[in-house]
């Protein structure tokens, strides 16, 4: 038992050396915390409708549906 | 040090650990975490002191297009259901908050808003989504937690509240 207590405190340590500090994991920006990221300087186009419309062309051609915001054509399908 | 045939057991161990890292935060049917905030009017509120109301706690930011929209909603919820111990709360989550405050300017709002600068209250209620609404009923429980804001919601969330009321 001893053996498998030392085996999870070396991994424990392992994965603190990984640069995860096992006491402060932010593996990623929490919603709350995307003031920076929502600013409208950081979207790659400054035409909302346009890139919208482009989006919505591309997740149909190349059948990449989700996560753009592109929205469906209405067929039912996808 | 893994590959033998024990591994899964450290492996068990390590996974426990974050486990129990998660254990706090909102649940449905549990107290709701307590905190106390001071308002946009300077006043110092104590969520444990309003046992007796039905808290509605709505996480907002100005850069957020669907709680910007939410607002007015959040308005008239507050409006129609303060008189029958209904209270919205409403808790900027900005690190940086003159954004939100230029943007209450123009509203005309009669809820309590407070600022969460250091976002610890957002961490203790696992804001997962922008915004998310918590409701809180008449013992401090925890009730509802709506995540994200779309047409309709606020039906859902009168729907919730008169439910709450009638208990």
């Amino acid at each position: 038992m001893i053996k498998y207590t030392v085996k999870a405190a070396i991994l424990l340590a392992l994965i603190n050396l990984t640069g995860c500090s096992s006491l402060s994991i932010k593996p990623w920006v929490k919603p709350y915390e995307r003031q920076n990221l929502a600013d409208p300087i950081m979207s790659a186009s400054r035409h909302p409708i346009a890139s919208m419309h482009v989006a919505h062309v591309l997740d149909g051609r190349e059948a990449a549906r989700g996560a753009e915001g592109g929205e469906g054509g209405g067929c039912g399908c996808n | 040090m893994l590959l033998n045939k024990y591994w899964h057991r450290s492996l068990s161990v390590v996974f426990a650990f974050f486990i129990s890292m998660n254990a706090y935060g909102v649940t449905i049917g549990k107290p709701a975490p307590d905190f106390t905030l001071k308002n946009m009017q300077g006043q110092n509120i104590n969520l444990t002191e309003q046992r007796g109301s039905i808290i509605l706690i709505n996480f907002w930011a100005s850069w957020c297009g669907p709680c910007r929209k939410e607002m007015p909603v959040l308005q008239t919820l507050q409006d129609k259901y303060q008189d029958l111990g209904v209270q919205v709360w409403g808790i900027n989550v900005e690190q940086e908050n003159q954004a939100g405050r230029d943007f209450l300017a123009n509203l005309d709002l009669s809820f309590s808003i407070f600022f969460d600068e250091t976002n610890k209250l957002s961490q203790t209620y696992q804001v997962e989504a922008m915004p998310t609404t918590v409701i809180v009923d008449r013992d401090g429980v925890v009730r509802y937690v709506f995540r994200g804001f779309k047409d309709g919601y606020g039906k859902k969330y009168a729907k919730a509240i008169k439910k709450l009321i009638r208990e």
